[in-house]
C-alpha cells in the first residue's frame, strides 16, 4: 500500500460492464519528501504520476488515502476485473519518524 | 523481498475489512548500507516492529491474503520478518 492525496474524480461513459457503476479517484502518490513534510505542510502536486484508483470506500478530495497497486488491487472481484489500483484505506492520521543515523 | 526500516505507522477508521485489527507500518526500504531507497510502503505486521527496527518486507499478495484469513483482500505489502544484523556490517 502506497499514500497519495485525492486530487480529482473521474467520471466513465462507455466502460467494460465489470466495472459498471464505480467510483474513480484521481490520486497524487506521496515521495519521500512528503512524509518528511509532516501532516501540517501542504501536499503539493508530487513529482510522481499521478494515477487513477478504484474507490469503494469514499474518498474525497484533499483527503489521504492508501491504494494499493498491482495484480492484488482486482482480487476483491470475483470475475476477472480490469484494475490495476485500488483505494485501501482513508487515512486519519499518520505518525511517520524518519531514522537518521 | 525488501529490506526496509520502520519509520512509522498509520490509523485509518475506513479500511478494507480485511485490514480490520493489522498494524499498518510505513516502511522505508533500505539499502545494505541503510540508505533509504524508493517510495516507503504500508506493510501489515503480526511480528509487532518496533520504530526504527529493520524488517524484511514481501509483496506476495497470496501469502498476505492467508495472513489476513480473506481470499478477497487486496493487500499486498506484509511484514515477513525481523532482522537480527546483516553481513557484512
Amino acid at each position: 500500500m502506497r499514500l497519495g492525496t485525492v486530487i480529482g474524480r473521474v467520471t466513465l461513459n462507455r466502460t467494460v460492464p465489470a466495472l459498471i457503476g464505480a467510483r474513480w479517484l484521481i490520486v497524487s502518490p506521496f515521495t519521500r519528501e512528503h512524509f518528511q513534510q509532516g501532516a501540517d505542510a501542504p501536499r503539493g502536486l508530487s513529482k510522481d504520476p499521478s494515477l487513477v484508483v478504484y474507490d469503494d470506500l469514499g474518498g474525497g478530495v484533499g483527503q489521504t488515502i492508501g491504494f494499493i497497486e498491482g495484480r492484488e488491487a482486482a482480487s476483491p472481484f470475483g470475475q476477472p476485473t480490469p484494475i490495476d489500483a485500488i483505494n485501501g484505506a482513508l487515512v486519519d492520521h499518520i505518525f511517520y519518524n524518519p531514522y537518521s543515523k | 523481498m525488501l529490506l526496509a526500516r520502520v519509520e512509522g505507522n498509520l490509523t485509518a477508521t475506513r479500511k478494507h475489512p480485511s485490514l480490520e485489527g493489522w498494524r499498518l507500518i510505513i516502511c522505508q526500504p533500505i539499502s545494505q548500507a541503510g540508505e533509504a531507497e524508493g517510495v516507503p510502503q504500508v506493510a501489515i505486521d503480526a511480528h509487532g516492529a518496533a520504530l526504527h527496527e529493520r524488517v524484511i518486507i514481501s509483496s506476495d499478495g497470496m501469502a498476505a491474503r492467508k495472513a489476513v484469513g480473506d481470499e478477497k483482500s487486496p493487500v499486498r505489502w506484509m511484514i515477513t520478518a525481523i532482522v537480527d544484523e546483516t553481513t557484512p556490517a
